[in-house]
């Protein structure tokens, strides 16, 4: 990279040659492309990595598809925000690119100008009505998707049937097809559903933060955080369930004994299904595990991430802590209550603070509207991200359980390794050869899964550079600028190098999202498994948390995450049990080692390695 | 007859008998807001000074014959009552008394010969629109009992400069029944000390504390020798946005016998904050107390002391009106616009990426 100003170009990047074949694997609009390099040369691109920080799995990018449009177009089509331009995507070796595209022509600005108000500010009046029909809506489309039938098998000859009266209207070819066309049209509209708030939340934050920075300069962006969070939200409540079954099994001192020991989840539900008390506890669990336990054990981007439902073990390490601290008569559940009390001092101090009528009335305008809405910032991600993934991945592998079971893919995972517009080759591969009679060769889909297999491997020891092409003089778009935090002093840092060896940088920067100082042991997590190795009084080093994560707050010191801005999950749980929190750094978890002493300036957003282990 | 008061019996009411220096000691005292130690030498103890001495009446003879035109005639005048003050023998109730309240501070701080300051405390001095103002006298590093009563004197004798003299004749108002009260003082063996504002000086936010701080007293500070530590502190969230270490190359400490020096800091110690996050949290803490005391932004001084271990080793040395910001007319920053104007002039903005 000879020009200090630039980025490279996509063309003039090096991918590893065991990455080769790489390309196959998405589809072919996802590309740089010799017929628009005229546009994308032009435009500013840089890796995604709060939705794609691992390398790209085939399927798992149906969700990347479905956002660039339906954000996009909320932006541009819908609300009509004025100079702000769609997200685009591109795939380079792996890795998702995506662009802050340079705002449009004056015209152009001028008529979404005239449009925006009308279509925004009506939903901030009836927010609290709106928020109720999009949850019916969501819900119901989540059942549509459970309810999406995936043949078990593909039967050597169609069950018997009378043709007196009628013939088989389908065959499991057809309705493998169909099924699996219903479940991506599903997953589209459900991203649709994800921005119908979203756009005009993010942008009222980001208002309401330019209104407290020019009363008061200098306010923190956690303590902006802080002033709009609400308390009560959806992704909370999978936790607050969990305290709940744990007071429960705490007064039944035989179910607690269970839930106390160590052992595998699937063991302690065989022995709680002995005792009346046990399946009394179990019922419950029961109840709320629909939707509440689904909940990604990542950030739900990934199939192989997991969820509670799927990953048992890890809310029952859950259940494990809150029992014991129970037993030391702490309090588990966190107050809401409280919380909300304390958000609203810090409103009031500041509220008297200003000076003069008008620009209280401009504060309070700016504020009730952000309040009204921000919410849904909280609210969506459970039901989208968690609830709605966690069904989409669950009905996937119904479908990837025919197709090793009709011998045509060796394991599950294999499925996942074709995308969504591949899919349907897949189907009509196999359904062609099972309708075409015995003996009939499919191509070898299980060698291409594997072959894609080793190139994701690869993928994931090649470190791709953080942008693509010149930056752009300004940004527009609400989500560029607050969710990836792409700023001036960002950028520049990108350009001054990715050069240096993990081994030789001491200090990392990143978003100062929850206030603080702390100094103490790193704990690296790459796997959610390795939770339980955490101690207390660490420091938490993760690539994102989110709320599986949750009950280990109140053991840890800090948390530092390579991903997230101030809305994140960490940033938010961190502020509330008063914890330093630095999010967004990039690469604390190639950097830091566990065991090495680190301090986290949740004030200054600066990670410094004070000494390192000795290895 | 109380010739000497213990701040700690001090309030706003006693202003005419400790001065306005001494009062508002006693009221941050009463406020919770931790001063150095000390007592006042009331006005009580001067009148009976210059009554029992039988120095009133001389004075106002001295006095009554100045033409305030005439600046060799001031001059004499003031050298006059100034020795006669200076060299008449202080009533020994009123030493006594003095002695007393010393050797309580003294044994108060577990130190003998304690180093005081001993200050006059004018009953005109800092009220509005009767500025005398840098006219009286203060002496630092003051030991030893017959020292205080010194200087004591050398206060009570300030009063009879010959600018105060002239202007007194000026306004037309009473040389003896001007009257001044004195103040003695711990002197605070300063680590750290330095300046505070409560709002940002720079802009006026009345959000933020700035604190200013160097190594030694506050002279370095105030007298703009070496350029302090600075940190702008949320009041609210107690966050400390924004943390400028400062090479301070200068210290100023007591040596003995001189007085205060000024001496160069080691360069390792330069860089180093001079303020603990936790002491810097605490300052704040003080800094919200007397804002909220005074009822209007205060530019405070104040001092780390190495003879006491925290919390109570932070002493507030003075607390004034901030006059800059609190005096400029509050023009609206949002240009009185609705929420949704606001949400509409952010939607139209762009941010700016390239440098």
């Amino acid at each position: 990279m000879s020009n200090p100003n630039r980025f490279p170009f996509a063309r003039e990047i090096e991918i590893p040659s065991e990455m080769q074949g790489w390309e196959e694997m998405y589809p072919a609009h996802r590309m740089f492309s010799p017929e628009r390099r005229e546009w994308e040369e032009t435009q500013f691109w840089y890796a995604d990595k709060i939705h794609a920080p691992d390398p790209m799995v085939p399927l798992d990018e149906v969700f990347q598809q479905a956002w660039q449009i339906a954000l996009s177009q909320h932006t541009t089509r819908i609300f009509c925000i004025p100079p702000a331009q769609g997200i685009a995507q591109r795939m380079v070796g792996c890795y998702m690119y995506i662009c802050a595209i340079t705002p449009p022509p004056p015209e152009v600005i001028q008529e979404k100008a005239e449009l925006f108000p009308k279509r925004t500010f009506p939903l901030f009046e009836s927010y609290g009505t709106l928020w109720e029909d999009w949850l019916t809506r969501f819900q119901t489309l989540g059942k549509e998707l459970r309810s999406i039938k995936v043949p078990t098998e593909f039967p050597k000859y169609m069950p018997d049937f009378n043709s007196a009266t009628t013939l088989p209207a389908v065959t499991p070819a057809q309705e493998l097809l169909e099924a699996f066309n219903t479940a991506v049209n599903i997953i589209y509209r459900g991203w649709q559903y994800h921005f119908n708030y979203l756009n005009v939340t993010y942008l009222s934050y980001l208002m309401f933060a330019d209104v407290a920075r020019q009363l008061f300069p200098g306010i923190s962006e956690s303590t902006i955080g802080k002033m709009v969070a609400g308390a009560e939200v959806s992704m909370f409540r999978p936790e607050e369930e969990l305290c709940r079954l744990a007071r429960l099994a705490h007064a039944e001192s035989k179910v607690a004994d269970i839930l106390r020991s160590d052992r595998p989840a699937a063991s302690k539900i065989q022995s709680l299904r002995e005792s009346e008390a046990g399946r009394h506890w179990l019922d419950e669990l029961e109840r709320i595990k629909d939707p509440w336990m689904y909940v990604s054990c990542g950030a739900g981007w990934y199939h192989y991430e997991g969820s509670w439902i799927t990953k048992l073990d890890v809310p029952f390490s859950y259940l494990k802590g809150y029992i014991e601290r129970l037993d030391k008569g702490e309090k588990i559940e966190r107050s809401f209550v409280a919380i909300a009390e304390a958000r609203d001092r810090v409103v009031e101090a500041y509220r008297k603070l200003i000076k003069t009528p008008e620009d209280q009335q401009s504060f309070e305008g700016a504020y009730k509207n952000t309040r009204t809405i921000y919410r849904y910032a909280e609210d969506h991600l459970f039901w989208v991200e968690h609830w709605f993934h966690t069904l989409w991945f669950e009905k996937m592998r119904e479908f990837a359980r025919l197709f090793v079971k009709q011998g045509v893919l060796r394991d599950e995972e294999d499925f996942f390794m074709f995308n969504r517009l591949e899919v349907p080759y897949l189907i009509e591969d196999f359904s062609t050869s099972w309708a075409l009679g015995e003996g009939i060769p499919t191509l070898n889909w299980a060698d291409k899964a594997q072959k894609r297999k080793k190139i994701l491997d690869a993928a994931a020891k090649w470190n791709p550079p953080p942008a693509l092409g010149i930056p752009p003089d300004v940004v527009a778009e609400p989500f560029t600028v607050m969710l990836w935090g792409i700023t001036t002093e960002r950028v520049q840092d990108w350009l001054k190098g990715t050069s240096a060896k993990p081994g030789d940088v001491n200090e990392l920067k990143g978003f100062a999202s929850s206030a603080g100082v702390a100094e103490g042991k790193a704990r690296v997590l790459k796997l959610l498994e390795e939770i339980v190795n955490i101690k207390q009084g660490e420091i938490l080093v993760v690539g994102n948390t989110n709320p599986a994560w949750a009950p280990i707050f109140s053991k840890i010191k800090g948390a530092v995450t390579d991903i997230g801005g101030i809305t994140s999950h960490a940033a938010i749980v961190c502020r509330e049990y008063g914890i330093p929190s630095v999010t967004g750094t990039g690469t604390a978890t190639s950097t830091i080692k566990t065991g090495d002493i680190i301090r986290v300036d949740g004030d200054s957003g600066m990670v410094t390695i004070v000494k390192r282990a000795s290895s | 007859m109380d010739y000497v008061l213990d701040f700690s019996q001090i309030d706003k009411n006693l202003l005419a008998m400790v001065g306005g220096k001494n009062a508002s000691l006693g009221e941050m005292l009463k406020a919770g807001i931790r001063v150095p130690p000390g007592f006042a030498v009331t006005t009580e103890g001067y009148q009976e000074f210059l009554t029992g001495a039988g120095l009133d009446d001389v004075i106002c003879g001295i006095l009554d014959a100045v033409d305030p035109e005439d600046m060799a005639s001031l001059d004499n005048a003031s050298a006059q009552v100034q020795a006669l003050i200076n060299g008449a023998p202080m009533p020994s109730a009123i030493a006594d008394a003095i002695r007393e309240s010393y050797a309580g501070l003294c044994e108060g701080c577990q130190s003998q010969d304690l180093p005081v300051a001993v200050r006059s405390s004018a009953t005109a001095e800092d009220l509005p629109d009767a500025s005398f103002a840098g006219q009286q006298d203060t002496y630092l590093w003051v030991t030893g009992g017959d020292q205080v009563i010194k200087m004591v004197q050398k206060c009570w004798a300030s009063l009879f400069t010959p600018r105060a003299i002239s202007y007194r004749i000026k306004i037309d108002c009473s040389h003896i029944t001007t009257l001044m009260s004195v103040g003695v003082q711990k002197m605070v063996n300063s680590r750290t000390s330095g300046v505070m504002f409560t709002l940002n000086p720079t802009n006026g936010d009345p959000s933020k504390v700035m604190v200013e701080a160097s190594w030694g007293f506050g002279e370095a500070v105030v007298s703009g020798i070496v350029t302090p530590d600075s940190f702008l502190v949320d009041k609210i969230v107690s966050e400390i946005n924004q943390r400028t270490i400062s090479a301070k190359t200068v210290e100023c400490v007591r040596d003995g016998a001189v007085g205060v020096i000024h001496r160069d800091v080691p360069p390792e110690r330069q860089t180093t904050p001079s303020l603990s996050d936790e002491e810097i949290k605490e300052l704040v803490n003080l800094a919200k107390q007397i804002e909220n005391h005074y009822g209007r932004p205060q530019d405070i001084e104040w001092a780390i002391d190495i003879d006491f271990s925290p919390p109570e080793n932070i002493f507030i040395l003075q607390s004034r009106p901030e006059t800059v910001w609190s005096q400029r007319p509050n023009k609206p920053l949002l240009g009185g616009k609705t929420g949704f104007e606001l949400l509409m002039d952010k939607a139209l903005t762009t941010i700016k990426v390239r440098k």
